[in-house]
C-alpha cells in the first residue's frame, strides 16, 4: 500500500477519535486498531515500533489520573475517597493539593485520557504500517533536495552508530576509560570529524552522479515566492481565526482552506523544473484511495453527527460525566468501527504482495 | 577518448601546483593505470577527468581537459555524468541510497532516464557485475568486495564510456580485490569501456594494463607509455619490476607467466635461499586456548600461540578471519576468554594505561585514536598519558623518519604520516608486544619498504612485533614468521618462507616464478649466479 | 600531435559554486514568516476564544496541518534555491549525528543531546544551515524512531530556531565564543522547553484539574497557571536539558568547531 494512504486513513481515524469520549466507542476503535496493526504490519524495524506507542498510551492515562487525583477541581460530585489537604499559598494561585475525589472528575479524566490515547495509537499504527523511505521518494519535487538530506541521514545513522562502537573500543588503546567527562571529546571528535570527511566523499560522489543535474533554472520566480509565503500566512490566519474568533468561523475556515490550497499548488508548480525520474515509484491505486476515503468516512461520521444538532447524537459520541452515566453505544458509531477495520479488507496482508519490502 | 592538453593544476592556499604540464591521451577501450608514489598527484589526475578537480575542490587549473569531446572547462561533473563514471576508495562512504537496486538506479534517476528503460537496464546491469542475487540486500550488509562492485554498477548503470577508479581495492583482501579487478577487466574486453584506474599494488593489474600513467616524484608532469617500458625507469616498483631489475631484464614482464617463461628460456636457475638461523628472543607473549565470540559468533576458536621478542610475526587470512579479535583480545581491549600472558601478566585486567604498558595495538582505521587538533598537542597528550618527559613522543616520531610539522591537522596527513603519527604515540608507552593491525593499507611501495625497515629496528630491541595484512608481498619482506588464520581457527604456522611458499594463495610473485624454489623477493636474487 | 594551442584562459574555481552559510534576502523574509508562524502556532492558548468552532485539544492538531506547509515552504527555499550538493551532504550527515545522539537522551532526566550539534551547525555554517540542520535533524530522528506525529512539526520549528539562532550569534572568538555558545545553549534549552510545553498544554495534564488549561479565564490567569504547571511537571527537565546542553558546549565546542571549520574550509563554503 501507499504509505501516504494508510497516513490518510490514520489520520482520519484520528480525527474521529477527537470528537468523541465515548469510552467504549474508543476501546472498539482501539481493538481494531490493533488488529489491523497486528495483521498488517511487515517485520520492517519501523513496524516493531508500536509497542512504544501502547507503553506511551499507558503512562498518559497514569499521569493523567495522578494528577487529577492530586490536583482534581472542586467540581462537585459523589466523593469516593478523602484525601489529606495542602493548601498552597496566594502566589500559587490558592492551589489545593488532595482533597475529595469525586467519581466524576475521575470519569472525565480517564474518557479525556482515553481519547488522547487512542489518538496516540493511530500515529502508532501509521508509523508502523507506512513504509518512511516509501513516503519520502513520493514528496513533492520542491522538497526533493530536502528529501534527499533526510535520505543520506537515514542511510549514514547506522554507520555512525558502528562508527562509535570502533572509536569507543580503540579508547582503551590510548590508556583512556570508555566512560567519563574526557571520553565525550575522545569519542565524539573522531567520530564526527570522521563523519564530515564522509559527507564531503559522499557530496563527490552525488556529484560525479548527476545530482542537480536536471535542476534547471534559477529556482523559483520572486513572485511564486511571494505567492508561497501569502498562502502560509493565510493559512495561518485561518487557523487563529478558527481558535480566537467564533463569529468569523466561516472565514477562518475559508481562510485556512485557501491557504493549504495555495501552498500545494505553489509548491507543485516550483519543483516543475526538476527532471529527476524515480525507479519503480509506489502507483497510488484505487485501493489507496478506497483506504484514504475509508479513513475521511470514519472522521465525517462523528462530525455530521455533532453537526446535526441532535442532542441524542451529540451526547452518544460524548456522555455526560455530570451527572455520570453509564456510556452507550450508537448506531451511527458502526460506521466509525466499520471504517478503522476496514484495512483487513481493502489491503493485503504483508507478504502477500509481490512488492519488496524496503 | 581522454585528452590532457597541457593541464596544471593549482590548489588554493598550496605553495606549488599539483600537477603542472600534463599532457597526453587515453585512446577508447584502453585500461590505464596511473602510477606514482603518495602525494604526486594521483587522485588529482583522477579527479580531473571528470571535473572534480576544479569544480569541486576549487583551485585554478590551466589547460584543457577533453572527455569524449566535451571539456571539463565547461561541464561540471554532473554534465559529465553519462559519460565519466567514478568510483571512490570507500564504496560505503559514496552510497546514497540503502539497498542495491535503488543504489544503481539513482544514478539513472538524476539523468531523468525513463522508468522503463532505467527498470531493463538496472537488470541488465545486476548480470553484468554479477550481482542479482544481491539486488534487495542492505548496502550496508554487503562484505566490502560486493559493495564495491555495487558501486561500479551503479556507475555503470549510466551507460558511461569512460570509467575512472580512484584504488579501488585498498580496502580489499586479496580474494575480494581479484574480484572487483576481474570485473573491471570484463568492462574492458566484454563491454570496451575505456577504463582509468590508481592502484598501489600494481602487482594486481599490471597484466591487464595497456597505458601507464606515471606521475614521476620531484616533478609534476606525467610519463605516458607502455608498462614494460614506463617501469624500467619507474619510482614504483611492483615485484617484478624489481625481478627483472635484479635479473637484468630490459623490459618487465607483464605476468608471472611471462616472467616465469622468459626464466625459463633463458635457463635461470636460483639455488634455495637460506635464512640465517632465527635468534629467536624469550617468549614475550603467550595466547593458550583463547576464544572471542560476539554473541553467538565465534572470532577466535581456541587459539594458542607464543610469540617472540625479536621476531616479525604476520597474520594473514581473509577478512573475517579473526585476525582483528586475535590482536584485540591480546590487548585486552576486546572480552575473550581463555589465557593470555604478556611478559608473564594477564593485561585484561589491568587499567587501560598499565595494559598499553605490556602491548600496544595500532588499530586498522589509525584515526581513530587522534581527536586533537593538532600533531603538536596529541603528541603532548601522548607524552601525558605514558607518563613521559616531555617530548619523548616527538623522538620517537623524527626516529622513526617522520618529521610532521607540529601545527598541521592530523587528518590533513596523508595515510603515511598518520601511521608514522599513532606508530609514535603508541610507543611512547614502551610496549614489550606491539601489534598493527592492517598498517599498509594505502602505503606505497617505498613507504611499505620503511614500515618494514622500522619493524625490523623494533624487533632488535627485543620487541616482538605481529602484524596482520593482506599484502603477502609485504608479509614476505617485512616477517619472519607467518600464521595463516581461518574462520577463527590457525590453520598454519611457520617460518614466513615455508608458509609463503606453499601455497598460491599466499606466494609472492617472485616465489611464483621461481616456485618450487622458495624465494620470497627479487632482492635475494643478488645473492644468485645465473 | 604537435597542434599548437590557443592560449586558453585560466579557469579560477576558489569555491565551490555556491555557498551554504549565505541566507538570501528571499529566504530570510520566509524564516521571519516562520518565526511568526511557529509563535502563533505555540502560543495558541494566549488567543484562544471558547465557543470557537474547534475544541481546545484540537487546536495543536489543526496547527500540526498548517506547521508542515510552512516548514515545507522555508525548507524548500533553503535546501533547493541556496545550498549545493556540499551542503546537502554535510547537512544529512549532520542530522545523521543529531538523529543517532537523540535516543541516548531519552528515559535520561531532560537529557537532551543534541541541542548543542544545532547551536555548533549553525555557528559554523550559517543560521540558514542551522534551521535546515535542526528541522531535519528532528525529522529523521522521528523516522529512525517511528515517532511521527503532530508534536513533530512543533519539533522541526523549535530546533531549526536553536540552530538559527546559533548562526545569528555576533562574530567573537576564543572565550567570549564560547560563553556566548554556552548562554544561547541555556536560553534556547529553555525556551524550547516552555514553547513545546504551552502549546501541548492541554494535552500533558488534561482539562479538568487546577493545572490546566481554562479556556474561559484571561491570559494572566492562563499564564500564572501554566507556570505553576511548568513549575511542578518540566523544570526538571527544562534543567537538564539546559544544563546538558551547556556542559556539552564548554566541554564540546573548541573541539567541534575546529572539525566543522575545517569542514567548511574544505568544501569551501564561507565560514563564519
Amino acid at each position: 500500500m501507499h504509505p501516504w494512504a494508510w497516513w490518510a486513513w490514520a489520520l482520519g481515524v484520528a480525527a474521529a477519535v477527537s470528537m468523541t469520549t465515548n469510552p467504549l466507542l474508543l476501546a472498539l476503535i482501539a481493538l481494531g486498531l490493533i488488529a489491523v496493526i497486528l495483521l498488517r504490519r511487515t517485520d520492517a524495524p519501523w513496524a516493531r515500533s508500536v509497542a512504544a506507542y501502547f507503553v506511551l498510551a499507558g503512562v498518559i492515562i497514569g499521569i493523567r489520573l495522578f494528577f487529577q487525583v492530586l490536583l482534581g477541581g472542586s467540581v462537585g460530585g459523589t466523593v469516593i475517597l478523602t484525601l489529606p489537604e495542602i493548601r498552597l499559598p496566594a502566589w500559587a494561585a490558592g492551589i489545593r493539593l488532595g482533597g475529595a475525589v469525586t467519581a466524576e472528575g475521575l470519569a472525565w479524566a480517564v474518557y479525556d485520557a482515553l481519547r488522547l490515547s487512542v489518538m496516540l495509537l493511530c500515529l502508532g499504527a501509521a508509523n508502523s504500517l507506512a513504509n518512511p523511505r516509501q513516503a519520502l521518494r513520493s514528496v513533492p519535487a520542491a522538497l526533493y533536495e530536502a528529501s534527499v538530506a533526510v535520505v543520506i541521514a537515514l542511510s549514514v545513522a547506522p554507520q555512525l552508530v558502528e562508527s562509535t562502537q570502533r572509536v569507543r573500543r580503540a579508547r582503551r588503546l590510548r590508556g583512556g576509560t570508555s566512560s567519563g567527562l574526557g571520553t565525550v571529546t575522545a569519542v565524539v571528535i573522531p567520530v564526527l570529524a570522521d563523519a564530515i570527511d564522509r559527507s564531503l566523499r559522499l557530496a563527490a560522489g552525488m556529484e560525479a552522479r548527476g545530482f542537480g543535474r536536471s535542476r534547471t533554472g534559477q529556482g523559483t520566480s520572486a513572485a511564486l515566492t511571494a505567492m508561497l509565503a501569502a498562502a502560509a500566512l493565510a493559512a495561518t490566519v485561518g487557523v487563529f481565526l478558527l481558535l480566537g474568533a467564533p463569529e468569523f468561523t466561516a472565514a477562518g475556515a475559508g481562510m485556512l482552506l485557501a491557504g493549504i490550497l495555495g501552498t500545494v499548488l505553489g509548491l507543485r508548480r516550483s519543483g516543475r523544473a526538476l527532471g529527476v525520474t524515480r525507479y519503480r515509484p509506489q502507483p497510488w491505486t484505487g485501493r489507496d484511495t478506497l483506504l484514504a476515503v475509508c479513513g475521511a468516512t470514519a472522521a465525517a461520521a462523528p462530525a455530521l453527527a455533532t453537526a446535526s444538532g441532535r442532542p441524542a447524537l451529540f451526547d452518544a459520541f460524548n456522555p455526560s460525566v455530570n451527572p455520570l452515566v453509564w456510556p452507550t453505544l450508537h448506531g451511527v458509531m458502526i460506521p466509525v468501527v466499520a471504517m478503522v477495520l476496514a484495512p483487513l479488507a481493502v489491503t493485503s496482508p504483508p507478504g502477500a504482495s509481490s512488492r519488496r519490502v524496503s | 577518448m581522454i585528452r590532457f592538453d597541457d593541464v596544471s593544476l593549482t590548489y588554493a592556499g598550496a605553495s606549488g601546483p599539483a600537477l603542472a604540464g600534463v599532457t597526453f591521451t587515453i585512446e577508447e577501450g584502453d585500461l590505464a593505470v596511473v602510477v606514482g608514489r603518495t602525494g604526486t598527484g594521483k587522485s588529482t589526475l583522477l579527479g580531473a577527468i571528470n571535473g572534480h578537480v576544479p569544480h569541486f575542490t576549487g583551485g585554478v587549473m590551466a589547460g584543457e581537459v577533453t572527455v569524449a569531446g566535451r571539456s571539463t572547462r565547461t561541464h561540471r561533473p554532473r554534465d559529465l555524468a553519462d559519460v565519466v563514471g567514478w568510483v571512490g576508495q570507500d564504496p560505503l562512504a559514496g552510497f546514497v541510497t540503502d539497498t542495491v537496486e535503488d543504489e544503481i538506479a539513482y544514478g539513472m534517476e538524476q539523468l531523468g532516464t525513463a522508468p522503463a528503460a532505467m527498470r531493463k537496464r538496472v537488470e541488465e546491469t545486476l548480470d553484468l557485475m554479477g550481482i542479482a542475487d544481491l539486488r534487495a540486500r542492505p548496502l550496508a550488509d554487503l562484505s566490502g568486495g560486493q559493495q564495491q562492485r555495487v558501486a561500479i554498477a551503479a556507475v555503470l548503470a549510466a551507460q558511461p564510456r569512460v570509467v575512472v577508479l580512484d584504488e579501488p581495492t585498498s580496502a580489499l583482501d586479496p580474494t575480494a580485490a581479484q574480484d572487483v579487478l576481474s570485473a573491471i577487466t570484463t568492462l574492458v574486453h566484454e563491454v570496451g569501456l575505456t577504463v582509468v584506474l590508481a592502484e598501489h599494488r600494481l602487482e594486481r593489474v599490471l597484466h591487464q594494463a595497456d597505458t601507464l600513467v606515471w606521475l614521476p616524484s620531484g616533478r609534476r608532469d606525467a610519463i605516458v607509455g607502455p608498462p614494460a617500458e614506463i617501469l624500467l625507469d619507474c619510482d614504483v616498483r611492483p615485484p617484478l619490476a624489481q625481478l627483472a631489475t635484479a635479473l637484468g631484464w630490459h623490459a618487465v614482464p607483464a605476468s608471472v607467466r611471462d616472467a616465469r617463461r622468459r626464466a625459463q628460456r633463458e635457463r635461470i636457475t636460483v639455488t634455495a635461499p637460506t635464512d640465517a638461523p632465527i635468534s629467536r628472543g624469550p617468549v614475550r607473549a603467550r595466547v593458550s586456548d583463547l576464544r572471542v565470540a560476539y554473541g553467538s559468533t565465534v572470532a577466535v576458536n581456541s587459539v594458542s600461540l607464543d610469540l617472540h621478542g625479536g621476531e616479525v610475526t604476520c597474520l594473514m587470512g581473509r577478512n573475517g578471519a579473526g585476525k582483528s579479535s586475535l590482536l584485540w583480545a591480546m590487548q585486552g581491549a576486546t572480552a575473550s576468554t581463555g589465557g593470555v600472558e604478556i611478559d608473564g601478566t594477564d593485561p585484561r585486567p589491568l587499567s587501560a594505561a598499565r595494559a598499553r604498558a605490556l602491548v600496544s595495538l595500532v588499530p586498522q582505521t589509525a584515526a581513530d585514536l587522534l581527536y586533537l587538533p593538532s600533531v603538536g598537542a596529541e603528541l603532548a597528550q601522548a607524552d601525558r598519558e605514558s607518563s613521559r618527559p616531555t617530548g619523548t613522543t616527538a623522538t620517537l616520531l623524527s626516529r622513526l623518519g617522520a618529521d610532521l610539522p607540529v601545527d598541521a591537522d592530523p587528518r590533513d596527513l596523508s595515510e603515511g604520516q598518520r601511521l608514522g603519527l599513532v606508530l609514535a604515540i603508541q610507543l611512547a608507552a614502551g610496549p614489550g608486544v606491539l601489534a598493527l593491525d592492517e598498517p599498509t593499507r594505502g602505503l606505497d611501495y617505498a613507504m611499505k619498504d620503511r614500515l618494514a625497515q622500522i619493524l625490523a629496528d623494533l624487533a632488535a630491541q627485543g620487541r616482538s612485533i605481529v602484524v596482520s595484512t593482506h599484502d603477502v608481498e609485504f608479509a614476505a619482506a617485512a616477517t619472519q614468521r607467518t600464521i595463516v588464520m581461518a574462520d577463527g581457527d590457525v590453520i598454519a604456522d611457520g617460518p614466513t618462507r615455508e608458509v609463503c611458499t606453499s601455497s598460491p594463495v599466499f606466494a609472492p610473485q617472485a616465489a611464483k616464478v621461481f616456485a618450487p624454489t622458495p624465494v620470497l623477493v627479487a632482492s635475494e636474487l643478488f645473492t644468485v649466479a645465473p | 600531435m604537435t597542434r599548437v594551442l590557443d592560449p586558453l584562459p585560466r579557469t579560477t574555481l576558489d569555491s565551490g559554486a555556491v555557498s551554504a552559510a549565505a541566507v538570501s534576502m528571499r529566504a530570510r523574509v520566509m524564516l521571519v514568516l516562520t518565526a511568526v508562524v511557529g509563535l502563533i502556532a505555540f502560543a495558541w492558548p494566549l488567543f484562544f476564544t471558547p465557543g470557537s468552532a474547534v475544541d481546545p485539544l484540537q487546536a495543536p492538531l489543526l496547527f500540526a496541518l498548517v506547521l508542515p506547509l510552512v516548514l515545507a515552504v522555508v525548507v524548500s527555499e533553503l535546501t533547493g534555491n541556496g545550498m549545493d550538493v556540499k551542503g546537502l551532504a554535510l547537512l544529512g550527515v549532520l542530522s545523521a549525528v543529531g538523529a543517532v545522539l537523540r535516543p541516548i537522551g531519552t528515559g535520561t532526566a531532560g537529557m537532551e543531546p543534541i541541542f548543542f550539534l544545532l547551536i555548533l551547525g549553525g555557528r559554523a555554517f550559517g543560521p540558514g544551515f542551522g534551521f535546515a540542520q535542526g528541522a531535519i535533524t528532528m525529522f529523521a530522528s522521528a523516522l529512525l524512531t517511528a515517532g511521527v506525529g503532530p508534536w513533530l512539526p512543533y519539533q522541526m520549528v523549535a530546533a531549526g530556531f536553536v540552530g538559527l539562532g546559533g548562526g545569528f550569534l555576533p562574530r567573537a572568538r576564543g572565550r567570549v565564543e564560547l560563553a556566548l555558545l554556552a548562554a544561547w545553549g541555556l536560553v534556547s534549552a529553555f525556551v524550547y522547553g516552555w514553547l513545546m510545553d504551552f502549546a501541548f498544554w492541554p494535552f500533558g495534564i488534561g482539562p479538568s484539574t487546577q493545572f490546566s488549561f481554562d479556556p474561559h479565564a484571561d491570559i494572566a490567569a492562563n499564564l500564572h497557571t501554566f507556570v505553576l504547571y511548568n513549575l511542578a511537571t518540566s523544570m526538571g527537565w527544562n534543567l537538564g536539558r539546559a544544563l546538558t546542553t551547556v556542559a556539552l558546549i564548554v566541554l564540546l565546542a573548541p573541539g567541534l568547531l575546529h572539525v566543522l571549520r575545517r569542514a567548511a574550509r574544505r568544501a569551501a563554503f564561507a565560514p563564519r
